[in-house]
């Protein structure tokens, strides 16, 4: 580490290496913090959990009682023990509060005057987070698996949407219509992802064990399917010719850059895809236990070098590299299974949610304070209290 | 390429081979001095397999995942291995009982056994001629009609003829996989084999067993190959999770 600073003193090395490096030492000392927790107010299983993007400051949670809540994750107590509070919620006592499980939420990717939640009452409701209430409600015929706002749109905003239907559906927000229907699944679609990237790029995980990608401005069907074997016929048995895995395929996750697309399947298996040209790059993550009826959310790090994939698996976290599918390591923590994950690019932590009702939040270690001599051990060891933790807000001013 | 300055993954040792030193407590180290080679690890494991129980008439055949068990880097495995199948000196087999499942086998060791079980048959001619045109050009596991037909010009009746002497399999209506003839018994020992392994580990206290204690243990009747060679295929199927102990790894049965 001493290196890198030295370096990034000397002008020896870009500012941006010396970032990368510490993300990584942190990402690789993730673990429980018993000073930090969230408040629990689920009482049946968390299903979903979204940070926004643009302060990184407010988290949305959303459980299979149907209640949305809405957590503070900055700490200004200038304590190091901290509960992220609940904001406000949307409870079982709200009028307009989801009927039956909520399976997805995402902030508005612009700010967070608004957010979108799509639940198994086969509704899906754009709410106010002012007064919380729904400004729009968009109805389906089946249960909503899950839907995806593109963090990156500008020239539209189409939701995706992922029902039991085999029709991905888009809506509008600012007409409020659905406007679009992209045929070509034939089984239940469990996951939708907008590209990074690319603004109109759209890729969808299906039943039917394929994962599609689409760009919404053409109007004739997909552009391609994920094929594992990369075109080798030879390989699979003939049923498994031009799939994606070989069973469901329930989580689907783009890296941050776009570049690569990360698929789950329930054959156990973990693919990663160039996303420009489809083709599997055949990075062997071995068995990436997989037991998810519904979509699975699986989240990628920000800025580190080598990248890291957390994907729930059973009751902990795996942590994987992207590119060379070592596991780095299993954070174990809940009491029952994982549904899903989030990963803070600002702060380096992950927040997990799972049917144990619980979201726990991993927070890198922090670095004893430097002992410099032993008359000061004392010392030392009484203000630790005290101590900053090098990636907290007040180190930085 | 001169890198000058050290990757950041490097010095998190995230990705970085350790060589030699540095074991953790217990675990038996693999033992690579330097840079991965699948192809003696391969020698290796060819040596547990026994010979002498299908009268030498099988090549010996490895499964891929018994390598994962030895080596850590999975990508890196299935990389060397297309390489060694490129280069036409191995061959890989899909061997039916499980998707995932394959065998490998030296194409030298292959090519002799099966000319060696076709001695004073009549299929030899068309065998021969399959050997020779077909082995060396096309690296798939499995070839369809088409194939057959137009690129390498077989005959109806001499496909016909290479099924009867179990180098095709049928996979279904018009396209067969590549097989080992006279394989159908090693899939049936390696089964039963499997799961009398995993039974021994299922009914121990606590459902494991340490690998150590494992391979010491008398084998019942039901175990016809060597118990390393099984010991190899349960864990690099992941059917046991492996757990670095002070006494050594130990084997814990997985429960699904």
């Amino acid at each position: 580490m001493l290196g890198f600073l030295t370096a990034r003193q000397a002008g020896l090395d870009d500012p941006l290496r010396l970032r990368r490096a510490e993300s990584t030492r942190r990402v690789l000392n993730l673990e429980l913090n018993h000073d930090r927790d969230v408040d629990r107010i689920h009482s049946n299983g968390v299903n979903t959990i979204d940070i926004e993007v643009i302060e990184g400051r407010y988290m949305l949670s959303g459980g299979a009682d149907g209640v949305i809540v809405v957590y503070d994750l900055e700490n200004n107590s200038g304590k190091p023990q901290y509960t992220c509070k609940a904001v406000c919620t949307v409870g079982r006592s709200s009028r307009y509060v989801h009927r039956f499980s909520v399976e997805t939420v995402q902030w508005y990717p612009h700010d967070t005057g608004m957010f979108v939640s799509s639940s198994f009452d086969k509704t899906m409701k754009v709410w106010d987070t002012e007064t919380l209430k729904p400004a729009e409600v968009f109805q389906f015929e089946g249960n909503v698996y899950c839907h995806h706002m593109s963090p990156i749109a500008r020239k539209h905003s189409l939701i995706a949407v992922g029902t039991k239907d085999q029709k991905v559906q888009l809506c509008d927000l600012k007409s409020g219509s659905r406007i679009q229907v992209l045929q070509g699944h034939r089984g239940e679609v469990l996951s939708v992802r907008w590209s990074p990237r690319y603004e109109h790029i759209l890729a969808t995980a299906s039943t039917d064990s394929r994962v599609l990608v689409w760009d919404v401005r053409r109007a004739s069907g997909s552009l391609f399917s994920l094929d594992q074997h990369n075109g080798d016929k030879s390989k699979a048995s003939s049923e498994a010719v031009n799939t994606a895995h070989n069973g469901r395929v329930n989580g689907l996750c783009f890296t941050v850059d776009g570049l690569y697309l990360l698929t789950t399947g329930t054959d156990d298996r973990m693919r990663l895809w160039n996303s420009a040209n489809g083709k599997n790059t055949l990075v062997n993550y071995g068995k990436v236990s997989n037991e998810s009826r519904k979509g699975l959310k699986i989240t990628v790090s920000h800025s580190c070098s080598p990248e890291f994939v957390f994907v729930p698996c059973g009751s902990s976290v795996a942590v994987y590299t992207l590119h060379t599918g070592e596991l780095v390591t299993m954070l174990r923590g809940h009491y029952n299974n994982v549904d899903c994950c989030q990963f803070h690019p600002d702060y380096q932590e992950l927040y997990s949610g799972g049917k144990d009702c619980n979201i726990l939040a991993w927070v890198p270690i922090v670095r004893p304070p430097d002992v410099e001599e032993e008359g000061t051990a004392a010392k030392v060891g009484g203000c630790t209290q005290g101590v900053i933790r090098p990636g907290s807000p007040e180190a930085w001013s | 390429m001169n890198r000058k300055r050290a990757l950041i993954s490097d010095t998190f040792k995230v990705n970085k081979r350790r060589v030699g030193n540095e074991k953790q407590f217990g675990a038996v180290s693999n033992g690579e001095a330097g840079p991965l080679d699948v192809k003696a690890t391969l020698q290796d494991l060819m040596t547990l397999f026994p010979r002498k129980l299908f009268n030498d008439a099988l090549p010996q055949i490895v499964l891929k995942h018994q390598l994962y068990s030895i080596h850590n880097d999975r990508t890196q495995v299935d990389r060397q291995l297309s390489d060694l199948r490129e280069q036409g000196e191995l061959l890989m087999f899909q061997l039916g009982f499980d998707a995932e499942a394959f065998g490998l086998v030296f194409a030298a060791d292959y090519k002799a056994k099966v000319l060696a079980g076709e001695e004073g048959r009549g299929t030899r001619g068309t065998v021969d001629k399959f050997l020779e045109k077909v082995l060396p050009s096309c690296n798939d596991l499995s070839f369809n009609k088409d194939k057959m037909l137009k690129e390498f010009l077989f005959t109806d009746s001499e496909i016909t003829q290479l099924v009867k002497s179990g180098v095709l399999t049928v996979r279904d209506a018009g396209s067969w996989w590549l097989s080992i003839p006279n394989s159908g018994r090693f899939t049936k020992y390696l089964i039963q084999g499997r799961k009398a392994v995993l039974g021994m580990v299922k009914k121990s206290k606590y459902n494991e067993v340490l690998k150590a204690e494992l391979e010491e243990r008398q084998t019942n009747s039901q175990v016809k190959f060597q118990i390393k060679y099984h010991i190899h295929d349960i864990i690099g199927a992941e059917l046991v999770e492996c757990i670095p102990t002070t006494s050594g790894t130990l084997l814990r049965c997985v429960d699904y």
